[in-house]
């Protein structure tokens, strides 16, 4: 791979953090008084290559690589694989879902978001052969790399739910905030509807690694305070059902929900796993890890899907073989280099990867400027120098106008990226973050500037 | 550092997203600068102390009306953290509303 490397010999080394603070630092003033789009690393030579990088997706993962390494590379040859034209802001699903956004507010156009001087593939990635390094699309066109970023996303099984249908959220009173963003505005349809006239309203969580797992918990706080807002709490009963024996996997986390639900009136059934759902009906089947199921009416259920890795990944070679992320086909990456552990010209960045934490946009925030710092290492024959922490936030809502602004990492510690914030504290700082800060940070994360 | 470096930044694409309000209160500024420094005699240091009153008017309207403008409201304000926040936005607005007053008060206060 260093033939693919012509670089400056003078060129210094310079610790990327304190590159990122200096540069920071001295384009406040200038933004301060311009309010322009300023780029950290402009002042950076680009390191010359002739490298070919594949980039599989065009998610916030993906075009976030995408902008960086186009801007810090001169001469790679940069290609994103991926059909969508409307990127959607994820995050924005349960402020949809729940009746504080409107739908319109969380797509934009990828067009706009991909760089200049990278090519666009329509098609998605139908295969994996990371022995040949090479991808082939669901059209047929396999597409040769020196570098391969896996930045897919995730697959939602819904399959796995006797009965499901997603065309049907909205209706009946089923609801799913995942799917799309119709799926989360039909379910803000059939909330507004539960919550007129109250009722059982059941709220569900899988066993498998979801992406934003804090939006089950949001959804179940947002939900009480509709009912309270609309006056039918107290002829309605909401409880939640976890597949699993906690509702988060962080402990103090954790705790303090299930504290919060208690003095909210909602009971949890632990290790109560959602197997069938009949929509006619309104009628849903939980199972014990035993198999003991059990049938529970509802006048409004929240599906959350199991979650995978799409099959192109999880058929391929590059998912894990054993071990706790193997079930989902998750991508075998190393949880701090987040470079695949047998091929080393391939990194993972978002959902896809088979790490303990982090399927969160504010995951990508912080681990995309490591793998490429830690791609470009790798480009100019270097071993990966940045490390992630498994850094995840979650503006956990609880309900309307406050939310918890929860960080944590891979060890389970509570990390605020202030100190003077509480992650457990109801704060209306945290509501602002969620409704009207948050999505500016995360276009200044897809463009690659943050 | 690299929270200042995301504020900006996310002060960057709020702009963009509320282009036309940014750009008509900048041009509004220009041009009643312009004008108070076209017609001679403004009385720029005068104007500074009510311009400022100005500013602290419209700093708390902005605190009280924006709690519910957010979809939220006092009974939300959980710590110092909320309070804090909520005086800075406040004064921010309250910083353009001084920003636009001083010209027209320097003006008005001709020497």
């Amino acid at each position: 791979m260093k033939d693919l490397l012509k670089r400056s010999p003078d060129r210094p080394a310079i610790d990327p953090e304190r590159r990122r603070l200096l540069l920071g630092a001295s384009a406040l003033p200038v933004a301060a008084g311009l309010g322009l789009g300023l780029h950290p690393h402009e002042a950076q030579a680009a390191l010359k290559t002739s490298a070919r990088i594949v980039i599989a997706g065009s998610g916030l993962a993906g075009l976030a690589a995408a902008n960086r390494l186009a801007r810090e590379l001169d001469g790679a040859k940069i290609t994103i694989v991926d059909r969508k034209e409307i990127h959607n802001y994820q995050p924005g699903y349960t402020l949809v879902a729940t009746g504080v956004w409107p739908v319109g507010k969380v797509s934009d156009r990828n067009v706009d978001l991909i760089p200049p001087g990278v090519e666009w593939v329509r098609e998605m990635v139908a295969e994996f052969d990371p022995e040949k390094n090479a991808v082939v699309t669901d059209g047929g066109r396999p597409i040769q790399y020196d570098f391969l970023i896996v930045a897919t996303g995730l697959h939602m099984d819904f399959a796995l739910i006797e009965g499901m249908d997603v065309a049907a959220i909205g209706r009946n009173g089923l609801a799913s905030v995942y799917p799309s963003p119709q799926a989360a505005q039909a379910t803000w349809q059939a909330m507004d509807a539960f919550r007129q006239k109250g009722g059982k309203a059941l709220m569900t969580l899988p066993t498998t690694p979801l992406k934003c797992a804090g939006a089950p918990l949001k959804m179940t706080f947002m939900v009480v305070d509709r009912l309270v807002q609309a006056g039918t709490r107290e002829k309605s009963q909401v409880s939640f059902h976890s597949a699993l024996d906690n509702v988060f996997s962080v402990p103090r986390v954790n705790q303090e929900v299930l504290e919060r639900w208690k003095k909210l009136d909602v009971p949890v059934h632990f290790l109560s796993k959602l197997v069938a759902v009949d929509i006619g009906a309104r009628r849903a089947t939980f199972a014990s890890p035993e198999g003991e199921r059990t049938g529970h009416d509802y006048d409004f259920i929240h599906v959350v899907p199991p979650m995978r890795a799409p099959d192109s990944v999880k058929n391929s070679p590059l998912s894990w073989k054993a071990g706790p992320f193997a079930a989902g086909g998750w991508l075998e990456v190393d949880k701090e280099t987040l470079r695949h552990r047998r091929f080393p010209n391939v990194f993972g960045i978002g959902d896809i990867n088979g790490t303990a934490k982090g399927k969160t946009a504010a995951t990508v925030k912080k681990s995309t400027p490591l793998v490429v710092q830690n791609l470009i290492d790798v480009i100019a024959g270097r071993e990966p120098t940045q490390r992630f922490d498994g850094y995840t936030s979650c503006p956990l809502l609880v309900r309307e106008g406050a939310a918890l602004l929860i960080e944590f990492d891979y060890e389970n510690r509570l990390i605020p990226s202030l100190p003077a914030i509480d992650p457990l504290q109801d704060s209306y700082f945290a509501w602002v973050m969620k409704i009207r800060l948050l999505k500016p940070a995360y276009m200044a994360v897809a463009k690659g500037r943050v | 550092m690299y929270e200042i470096w995301l504020t900006l930044n996310i002060l960057f694409e709020l702009s963009l997203q509320y282009l036309p309000a940014v750009i008509g209160s900048l041009t509004l500024w220009l041009v009643l600068m312009t004008i108070a420094a076209a017609r001679g005699g403004a009385a720029w240091r005068k104007a500074l102390g009510p311009a400022i009153a100005i500013g602290i008017v419209v700093t708390a309207i902005t605190f009280f009306v924006t709690p519910g403008m957010t979809q939220s409201s006092f009974a939300n304000m959980g710590y110092w953290v909320d309070w804090g926040n909520l005086f800075l936005y406040a004064a921010a607005f309250g910083a353009v509303g001084a920003a636009l007053a001083w010209p027209i008060v320097a003006m008005r206060r001709r020497t």
